[in-house]
This record gives C-alpha cells, structure tokens and sequence, in this order.
C-alpha cells in the first residue's frame, strides 16, 4: 500500500474517533439492539411455553424470524438515522476545517481518498455491529440454536445497507456545501424510498418492482435469509455510485461545470447498470427453514416443466389475498421458474368495491395453453394447480426435510444488564480513554 | 496579472482586502478552479519561460499553498498533524529539506505539540499552519497571510525562519496586506489593485518608477501608495 494511502487510512481512523457522532451512534446501539433482544427472546419464550403458556407449533419457531430479524433492525434503525451524520462528519469535515484544501494537494486520485474515509466507516460500523453479535452470544448462551448460514446472511444485508447509507452520505457531504445541508438531503433520500414504498403498496406495477430495491425491502429480504443477486448487484453499483458522485465532487479545483457533466454521466451510467442488474435471477434461501423456497422435492418437479406459464392474478395490489400470494407462493415459483410471467389486474388500489365485480379474486394458471382458475392463494395450492396443469404426479413430501422448529422457553437472563448497563459504560470508557491516548 | 518568480526567493504579493491575493492563490495551488491563466516553467539556467504549460499534475507537484484562516485536523494534536504532513507528502528531496524536530524548533512550536489545533489561539495556529506549509516537499510555498495574528516579537522570528529556509533554496510566494510585514522579509514585491499588478520589483526598482512619478519614496508604504 503506498505511503500517502497508509497514512490517510490512518488520519480518518483518528478523525472517526474523534467524532462524537461515532460514540453517541456506539452508545445508542446496546440499548437500541438490547430492546429488540429481549422483547424478542421473550416473546420466542412465551410462544416455546414459558411461564404457562401453551408451546405454540414447533415449526413456527425459527431464530431467524423469531429473533435475529427484530435484534438486527437496531442496525437498520442506526443506518438510517445515525450513522449518516457519522459519514457527513467524516466527509465534510475535512472540507468545514479546511484540511482538505491541504489534503488535495497531493496527488492522489479523489477516488482513493473517499476510498479511504469508506473503509474506515465500514470498520466503524462493524465494530457498532459488536452490540448484536453479543446477542448472539447471549442466545448460544441460554441453549439457542445458531444455523450460521441464516445469521450470515442478516449480517451481510445490514453490512450493504451500511455501505448504502455510507455512500449516500458521503455523496451529500461533498455535493453539498455544508453539513446540516448534507444531512437535510440524506435524510430527505430516506424519507424518499418509504414514500416509493407507500406508492408501490396503493399503485403495485412498476412502482412495486422499483420499491423492491428500497435498502427497507432489501433489509426484509436479508432478515427472511434470501440472498437475491440482483437486489446484491444493484445495492453494490449504488454503492459505487455514490463514493464516485462523492470524488467527482471533492475535487474542489474542478470547474462545477466540468463535475456536472462528469455527475451526469454517471447517472446515465449507473442507471443502465441498474437496470441491466434487474435481469439477473439467481438467489440462495439460507434460511434453515426454507423460509423463501417450496419443499426440495416440488422444486425439484417444478424445474422439470419446460412449458412457459403465465399466471393472471385479479387482486388489487393491498389485498391482503395478494400479499399472501406473493409472499408465499409467487416468490418462491419466481426463484425455480425464473421466466413465469405474472401479470396482475384490479380497477382499485385496495380491491374492497371490487369484491363484486365478476372475476375478482380469480387466479388464472395458463402452461402451454392449458388453462385452470383457482381462487387459493396458498403456496400449496399454486404448486398443485401447476402440477395439474403439467400433468405430473406431485411428489410425495419428505418427512425427514421438515423443518421442526428450535422452541427455546428461557428468559432473557442478563441481557438488560449487558446492553444497558455494561455497554454503555464499556463505550463511555472507551471514548474517554481513545481521548486521552490522541491528546 | 502576470508575474515571475525565481527559485530561493521571496516574493511578496501585497494588495489590499479584496485585490484577488487568495484567490490567486487558491487557483495556483488547484482548490478553486480557474476560468483561464497558465504557470510556465523556467528552463534551467536560462532564465526564460519555456512556452510550455504545466499540467496540474506538474503545477500540484512543484507549488504547495497554504491557506490562511483554517484550523485543519482540529480534534488532532500538533504534533500528530506535522507526523501526518511530513508522511502524507513525503519528505522534499531537495536542500531545502528540513525535519519535523527542525520545523517545530525554528517556530518555537515544542510547547504547543500536544495541544489539539482547535483549541490553539490564531497565533499558534498560524505558527502551526506554517509549520504545516514548511513541511511539504514542493519547492514553491505559497502562504497566504502568514504574518496574521503574529504578534510583532512573533512576526520577527517568522520572517527569519522563512528567509533561512529561502536560503535553503525553497522558494516563497506569500500573500501580505501589512507591508510592513513584507519589508521585512520579501526580496522582491508584486502590488495589486483592482486586480491587475502595479508594480513588480525590487523596492529600488519600485522607488525610481513611483520617484518618476513625482511621489515621496521613503518606504515601501509611500510605493504602494504612489502605484496603486
């Protein structure tokens, strides 16, 4: 690594213990995930039948859904309302004090600096992602079943949902002139991609596909232990993106005419690798009870059916009829049978003056100019219904592939001690030490 | 405006508030861009401008500026923001090559190194800015403004230091409104008003074309009066 890189890695590193926006971020996330942790494991307890309750079905208990989603959306909740101000800190402070003008005067490329305070943020985020790890600790501790794949995957998401938010700070801190501007527009992107959601939830169509790459959407699918590479890809480009539009930007001496042009061009760029992204289909379930897949067996007979199948499903887009039919069925077919057209129609948002209209709530199922209607909206009878249609005998299920369930009845022993009591002054500790070795 | 620069002296940039000293400056040392302009190189020993461009690379390479007014690194220590030039920059390969320990001696800076810049007042933190600037490896420092809040004591030893490190051969352009203060330490002058130049030489060379002009020529004041 040359000499000037070696030494900028370390001046961000000192600069990122040196904001306070850094430590408040680290302080807030034990309670914050601590919160989440242990109304979670409490509620896994109660449902496993602790304190009298009735044990709930064994197959409903999954770590992944029951407990790793609700601790890790502590680390969605710090993306999007903490560690931006950590980023712009980093960014724009540089350009506030006055050091970049010093800084720019060497000649390193402005990408290897914002290069620089990135992998020096994303450090900073994975020792924040410290508070969750010792919630995993915490359960391993009290006999919970830890399935590394899934837990892997939740990281992984809120990691690129870091590095979504990292970039975007960066590009608003050297876009803009002044920090507070900085934040008023990161937060305003936020804000953005929860309005596109809302949309896509009344208008479905178009808007839907694009709110599927909302950080929000991709977060749910990590936390559901689905790994799509498209949603990947996109996040990645975005990411490069916003560390690109943030060089363009630093280089003050650049005629603002100049970088707009070089902003454009990456924009026009970028989109055009977003939407080339949108046509790649592979995806991985890692969650251990196939929480994203149909049973093995099914799978293994629906990837047998060459035929192309449509499927026109009269739903309005917030029926709740719908939803359930993405969710359970129409997104597991999409990952076996990557070509299925789906086509959705409804004269409302809702569906509810619907209800009468003659074909509502009809799902036509046509392979190879086979036709068949069903009203279900279950994965089982979508699977039946193309098995029909195909001609094919249905597999019989395997026993042994079920996913039983780890039902865990213990309370949350010791985690409200840890996350609000040791972390906290752990982190003030921290912080006052880090100051007194840098003065 | 057009002017020349010789390696190992010091030119002094004198105008009042407003003249376009540090946004001269600013494009020179490329953090503000420039509508139109070029720096030409003299060919070695000739003393002629070749008619030749330097490239920004070129220009990034041989000119460092120093900004007046900043507190860069604020939450830094002194002595961890010299350790950090002199790594960042690399050390000058020339003669004009000082250490940290040299730097900080000469601008008297050893009680101030574990201080952090923001907490410096604006004199130390000017000292400690020029210590930044004397660091760099480029042969041409242009500082804006460095004898801003110096007190007159202070001012004396800055003049001295950064005429030893011209005799080093390390070429100073400094940006100066307080002429006194550019009497002191510049060998040659350029005066700007309204953004042109006035006036570009010696003070003997400035004297007889402002004592032409039927002005008084007993300082460099009366000069800058008489030509701008």
């Amino acid at each position: 690594m040359p000499r000037a890189m070696r030494w900028l890695l370390a001046k961000e590193l000192r600069e990122l213990m040196a904001a306070r926006a850094w430590w408040v971020l680290l302080v807030a996330m034990g309670p914050l995930v601590g919160v989440s942790f242990i109304s979670a494991v409490r509620t896994y307890a109660e449902a496993s039948g602790l304190g009298g309750t009735a044990a709930g079905v064994g197959e409903a208990f999954s770590p992944l859904i029951g407990v790793w989603a609700p601790t890790f959306s502590a680390c969605e909740i710090a993306a999007a309302f903490l560690l931006p101000f950590v980023g712009i800190r980093l960014v724009a402070g540089d350009r506030q004090s006055g050091a970049l003008k010093i800084e720019l005067q060497n000649n390193m490329p402005a990408v290897a600096r914002i290069a620089a305070k990135s992998v020096v943020l994303l450090a900073g985020w994975i020792v924040v992602m410290a508070a969750p790890a010792i919630a995993v600790v915490l359960w391993w501790s009290y006999g919970g079943s830890i399935y590394p794949p899934e837990l892997l995957t939740v990281v992984m998401g809120h990691v690129l949902n870091a590095g979504l938010t990292i970039a975007l700070a960066g590009a608003t801190a050297s876009v803009t002139e002044h920090p507070s501007t900085a934040a008023i527009l990161t937060l305003s992107v936020t804000v953005g991609t929860w309005i596109l959601n809302f949309i896509a939830a009344v208008h479905g169509g178009v808007w839907e596909r694009a709110a599927g790459y909302t950080p929000t959407a991709m977060v749910a699918e990590f936390q559901h232990g689905l790994v799509r590479l498209d949603v990947v890809l996109i996040a990645l480009i975005l990411v490069a993106a916003g560390l690109v539009l943030a060089a363009i930007w630093m280089r003050l001496g650049v005629p603002v005419r100049h970088r707009a042009y070089e902003s454009a061009a990456l924009t026009a760029l970028t989109a055009a690798a977003v939407l080339a992204s949108t046509l790649v289909t592979p995806s991985w379930d890692a969650s251990e009870n196939r929480a994203n897949s149909f049973s093995e067996s099914d799978e293994r007979t629906l990837a047998q059916i060459r035929t192309p199948l449509s499927i026109e499903v009269h739903l309005a887009p917030e029926d709740p009829r719908r939803v359930d039919l993405d969710r359970r069925a129409l997104s597991k077919l999409r990952r076996v049978m990557p070509k299925v057209r789906v086509r959705y129609i409804s004269a409302t948002s809702i569906g509810l003056f619907e209800q009468t209209s003659p074909h509502y709530g009809e799902i036509w199922y046509d392979l190879g100019g086979r036709q068949a209607m069903t009203r279900a909206t279950t994965a089982e009878s979508v699977v039946e219904t193309i098995f029909s249609l195909a001609g094919v005998t249905p597999p019989l299920e395997d026993a042994e592939s079920v996913f039983r369930g780890h039902p865990l009845a213990v309370p949350p022993r010791g985690a409200a001690t840890v996350f609000y009591g040791v972390w906290p002054a752990a982190i003030a500790a921290a912080a006052f030490f880090s100051r007194r070795r840098q003065a | 405006m057009s002017f020349s620069i010789r390696p190992g002296e010091v030119l002094g940039l004198i105008g009042p508030n407003g003249s376009g000293k540090t946004t001269l400056f600013e494009c020179l040392g490329g953090v503000l861009p420039s509508d139109s302009g070029r720096v030409l190189a003299l060919r070695p020993g000739s003393g002629q401008a070749e008619d030749r461009q330097l490239t920004p690379a070129e220009q990034s390479a041989a000119m460092f500026y120093l900004p007046d007014g900043i507190a860069p690194w604020p939450a830094q220590t002194v002595r961890w923001a010299l350790a950090f030039v002199a790594g960042f920059f690399g050390p000058a390969t020339n003669a004009a090559r000082r250490t940290t320990n040299d730097v900080v001696r000469e601008l008297d800076l050893e009680p101030l190194l574990d201080s952090r810049i923001g907490e410096l007042s604006k004199g130390q933190r000017k000292r400690v800015l020029l210590a930044i600037g004397l660091l760099t490896p480029q042969p041409v420092l242009l500082a804006d403004e460095p004898f801003d809040g110096l007190d007159l004591r202070q001012s004396r030893d800055v003049a001295r230091t950064l005429r030893a490190h011209a005799e080093s051969g390390r070429t100073l352009l400094l940006s100066i409104h307080q002429i006194s203060d550019a009497a002191r330490v510049c060998d040659r002058f350029v005066l700007l008003s309204g953004g042109r130049v006035r006036g570009e030489g010696t003070f003997d060379e400035l004297s007889a074309v402002a004592a032409a002009q039927g002005a008084s020529c007993a300082d460099l004041e009366e000069v800058f009066l008489a030509l701008t």
